[in-house]
């Protein structure tokens, strides 16, 4: 019980700010972003003290001090009034920023409003909002921001004021599409039911989730200001009394430095600008990582090669139900995922089946038991974290483990294909379902004749009870079944032994459900095909699966055939799970639920990893993890209490 | 239970436009969410509510709450017609109705800490005004909701919980306001299995303990039985069948709901069943067939069913059913 109890307390969590600064440090672009940042903001803060003059006095200047050379006086020379360049270029330095921050401010609130209030009431305001942006987006910037800079005095103020007005647009645009994923989204129905009003649901709702997108942008809108900053102080639009990196050029550009070879009065300030439009863009992209997680590689890369070890034990084959060859042999497999700097998370250990042809095999657990890690690295289609550190995995005597990606990507598909968890979702949503078949087929076996793959289609499509007029629809006209049975189709489209389906009824209702299953199943019987099917509802299993391998915590639990699994389970598991399941019979009883949640894989208990949830756990299983039992020829059970002897 | 009516909806309607009428055609399309749909519910009383998708199930919950306006009919809550309810009446309305959604990973802002996910009712309706009540009530909210210690929780983000957890966290956000009806859409239908029974427990006990009333929305009739007091089948916006848990569960009469139930997973090869395989899916609710909705897929149709819409017989007291067939 003290471990139950223990278990079931979370971990007090680090403070999210904390969290952030992890994630950025790791990002070495953002990090040399904010450096060059951080290095121009303070030269601009303490121009004032470490410039080794005064730009703005004349005091002791001669005539022969214009345009010198670099020297130990003046490090980057002197410019066409015989000032030293350096100087400048942290005074400079100074405007610069000041217009690129300020500008962008007005333009981030400007377009934040705009998208934000866009999004969020559609209708007329949004028609109305929108079209006024693009009028502004179409309007080119620049001659506009200089007839106005010319029309009022080019004062900072005023050179803020105008950049930042015109530049929202992109801003006003980011933002509304992004207001539009956040409304549909369902906590914000959640606010409504609640009877919050709109105004509580844009600032607790909406721009909490718009903020990230709008921090990244704002950070493209300073650079974009400080290059128009730059571009008008170059067209001579700037405030005389101010100096800046793009007065600087037109000063030099405009006084001769190029005919007198005066480099360093050019370069400099053009330095500058490339400096820090550079710094930021780093900068953005970097935070756009940090704060936008679907950037980071996407979990089927290919991944590392993996590592043989000595296999030895495994499962028996079962006496009494399969005669059929075995096509998929896998013993001892263990995968971790190896993350730096910390302990490998051991997502499956040691677990070993064989899978005979036409057999289904129920793959059972709940969410993040490693069932989906498992058969991703039959095929060795992990993320690049995960790595198979043992066991082998035989496929018609093939090693699948260790074999090359050219053997591989023979087998993937052809001998061995997946139905993804929600994969029917996946469907390209502007090509018809045929042609995505089609290609799938293509792809993988070389055919003949445009006619012939058209054939091959209809086929397919027939095999999963679609018919041939379906052919040439687009997946918005198909159900959420159909779309799951042309998935299926797509899958047997090279004729594999051996298919996967992860969950590949979860979303769907009981009625579709029962189609599905009655689908595989005659699928296996015809075709002879062996299946493994990922599940979390023992129900299922025991409707059409021959086996039942029972997953915890990345360990087997038990293993046997489907009426073992159900009328003589001996892992206390496999005993609370078909407890836990509601039993019609009895529908006044009360369901049986295990209580607590199931361990993270990178924090496994030392013993047997069900033990803080087993209600029959006593001292050894917290310290030891038991090991495989077979108790009969083809059931095994990992639990203390099912030893022999 | 008592026998006070707390709901009552009468000859409830929702009509979707089905795209505007265009330039060469007049005709009007309107996808029939709910049609003519009749329902009572007793203070304390537990209805699951049970259909495929796209039979209306979730849009009745969402009129119900006032999140989509009725087309026509009405709706009586606690005695009063809240059909056409002003913002202002929906609002204190909204405190006694509340809602529980279907997707856990969805339905929590990610920027929230629980606290915060949980107090903001209190805050969007100025209750509880006091720093010190407002957490009391967060706290005993959390732990009715089985998330104990609730101190433990308050600082987290919902991307640190479980799924169980999270919808516990949803359970609680719709308690904290103390309602006495909750609408729980498919609540359980995005968790494992082993989780599902825990969550089905808590609103049973809260059943039990607050006295609250309960529309339970679910396609799968299998995991209903354990507390609901009534079950309600629904076929393209209309009530089929509705009874006792028991008289639905032993002795279905409707074509359709003996399909449901003959499709419910049973965890035990010894027991495999004959299950009823209704082919298709539910129709498209713009153009209805006529007679009887459901004869297009029903596996025993007969020449009268295309005729006329059957309309709920009883069966015995506690239980109706609309099939042209009880009658012989």
């Amino acid at each position: 019980m003290a471990i139950q109890e223990l278990e079931l307390k979370p971990t007090v969590p680090s403070s999210p700010l904390l969290g952030f600064w992890k994630i950025f440090s790791r990002n070495r672009m953002a990090i040399v972003g904010l450096f060059m940042l951080a290095v121009i903001v303070i030269i601009a803060i303490f121009a004032d003290t470490i410039a080794p003059y005064d730009p703005k006095s004349y005091e002791g200047i001669q005539s022969s001090d214009i345009y010198n050379a670099p020297s130990a006086a003046h490090w980057f020379g002197t410019d066409d009034a015989g000032k030293d360049v350096f100087s400048s270029f942290m005074f400079g330095a100074r405007n610069s920023l000041i217009v690129g921050f300020f500008a962008a401010f007005i333009s981030i609130f400007i377009g934040g409003t705009f998208g934000i209030v866009a999004g969020f009431y559609g209708g007329r305001v949004e028609n109305f909002l929108m079209r006024f942006t693009d009028l502004m987006l179409v309007i080119p910037d620049l001659p506009l921001i200089v007839i106005f800079v010319a029309l009022t005095s080019p004062n900072l103020l005023n050179i803020i004021f105008v950049i930042g007005l015109l530049g929202w647009t992109t801003t006003a645009r980011i933002v509304r599409s992004q207001t539009l994923a956040v409304k549909s989204r369902k906590f914000v129905l959640r606010a409504r039911a609640i009877g919050a009003g709109n105004r509580h649901i844009i600032l607790n709702h909406v721009l909490p989730l718009v903020m990230p997108i709008l921090v990244v942008n704002a950070i493209l809108v300073i650079s974009l200001a400080i290059l128009s900053e730059s571009t008008l102080a170059f067209l001579g639009l700037s405030d005389p009394l101010a100096i800046s990196w793009g007065q600087m050029l037109n000063f030099a550009f405009g006084r001769g430095a190029m005919s007198v070879g005066a480099w360093w009065a050019l370069v400099v300030p053009g330095f500058g600008i490339v400096w820090v439009v550079l710094g930021l863009t780093l900068l953005g992209n970097g935070l756009e990582q940090v704060l936008n997680p679907r950037l980071e590689a996407h979990h089927l890369m290919p991944g590392k090669p993996t590592v043989q070890s000595e296999a030895g034990g495994g499962v028996p084959s079962r006496s009494g139900f399969v005669k059929t060859p075995i096509v998929l042999d896998v013993q001892n497999l263990s995968i971790h995922y190896v993350n730096d700097g910390k302990p490998p998370a051991r997502a499956v250990e040691d677990v070993s089946f064989r899978l005979h042809e036409g057999e289904l095999m129920g793959l059972v657990g709940e969410s993040g038991c490693g069932k989906t890690t498992l058969i991703m690295a039959l095929t060795r289609l992990l993320p690049s974290a995960g790595q198979i550190v043992g066991g082998s995995v035989m496929f018609n005597n093939t090693e699948l483990a260790t074999a090359s990606e050219e053997t591989l990507s023979d087998i993937r598909w052809n001998g061995i294909s997946i139905i993804f968890q929600g994969a029917m979702n996946a469907l390209n949503p502007v090509r018809t379902v045929g042609d995505q078949i089609a290609e799938a087929i293509r792809k993988h076996i070389p055919i003949e004749s445009e006619a012939q793959l058209q054939k091959r289609v209809v086929e397919l499509l027939d095999l999963v009870g679609i018919t041939a007029e379906h052919k040439d629809h687009y997946p918005h006209q198909y159900s959420g079944g159909m779309r799951q049975r042309a998935m299926i189709a797509m899958a047997l489209s090279c004729s594999p032994q051996v298919v996967i389906a992860d969950e590949p009824t979860t979303a769907l209702d009981v009625m579709i459900q029962a189609q599905i299953l009655e689908l595989l199943d005659q699928l296996r019987k015809k075709l002879g095909l062996a299946v493994i099917f990922v599940t979390h509802d023992l129900g299922v299993v025991a409707e059409m699966c021959d086996t039942v391998l029972v997953m915890y915590g990345g360990v087997t639990a038990e293993y046997a055939d489907v009426d073992t699994v159900s009328n003589e389970p001996r892992h206390p598991y496999t005993q609370d799970l078909l407890k836990a399941f509601p039993d019609l019979s009895k529908p006044e009883k009360r369901l049986v639920s295990i209580p607590g949640y199931p361990p993270k894989l990178d924090d496994l208990p030392a013993g047997c990893r069900f033990a803080p949830r087993c209600p029959v756990a006593f001292d050894r299983c917290a310290t030891e993890l038991p090991n495989l039992h077979e108790l009969e020829a083809g059931h095994i059970a990992s639990c203390h209490l099912v030893e022999k002897g | 239970m008592s026998n006070e009516v707390i709901l009552e909806v009468k000859n409830l309607k929702k009509y979707f436009q089905a795209g505007r009428p265009g330039w060469f055609s007049r005709k009007e399309h309107f996808v029939h969410a709910v049609d003519d749909m009749d329902l009572q519910l007793k203070r304390g009383e537990v209805i699951a509510l049970v259909g495929e998708s796209g039979c209306g199930k979730s849009t009745l919950a969402l009129t119900l709450m006032g999140l989509e306006e009725a087309t026509a009919g009405s709706i009586f809550f606690e005695g009063k017609d809240i059909t056409n309810a002003s913002p202002r009446e929906r609002k204190a309305i909204r405190q006694r109705i509340q809602m529980v959604f279907q997707d856990p990973y969805e339905s929590l802002n990610p920027t929230q800490t629980i606290e915060e996910i949980v107090s903001e009712p209190l805050v969007v309706h100025g209750l509880a005004a006091g720093t010190d009540e407002r957490k009391a009530r967060v706290v005993r909210a959390l732990e009715d909701s089985g998330l104990k210690p609730a101190e433990d929780y308050l600082s987290r983000f919902p991307h640190q919980l479980s799924g169980g957890q999270r919808q516990r966290v949803v359970i609680a956000g719709a308690l904290v306001l103390e309602p006495h009806l909750l609408l729980a859409d498919e609540p359980v239908s995005m968790l494992d299995v082993s989780i599902r029974a825990e969550i089905i427990n808590l609103l049973a006990d809260l059943r039990r303990t607050r006295g609250i009333s309960v529309i339970f929305i679910t396609h799968d009739l299998g995991t209903v039985g354990y507390f609901a007091d009534r079950i309600a089948v629904m076929y393209l916006g209309r009530i089929v069948e509705i009874g006792s848990m028991r008289e639905v569960l032993k002795n279905p009469q409707h074509p359709y709901t003996q399909a449901l139930l003959s499709v419910i997973p049973v965890p035990n090869p010894r027991l495999r069943k004959k299950h009823i395989i209704l082919q298709g899916e539910t129709p498209n609710p713009i153009d209805l067939p006529r007679g009887c909705r459901f004869h297009p897929r029903c596996p025993v149709a007969i020449d009268v069913c295309k005729q006329n819409e059957p309309s709920l017989l009883q069966v015995t007291d506690t239980h109706q059913a609309a099939c042209v067939l009880l009658v012989r």
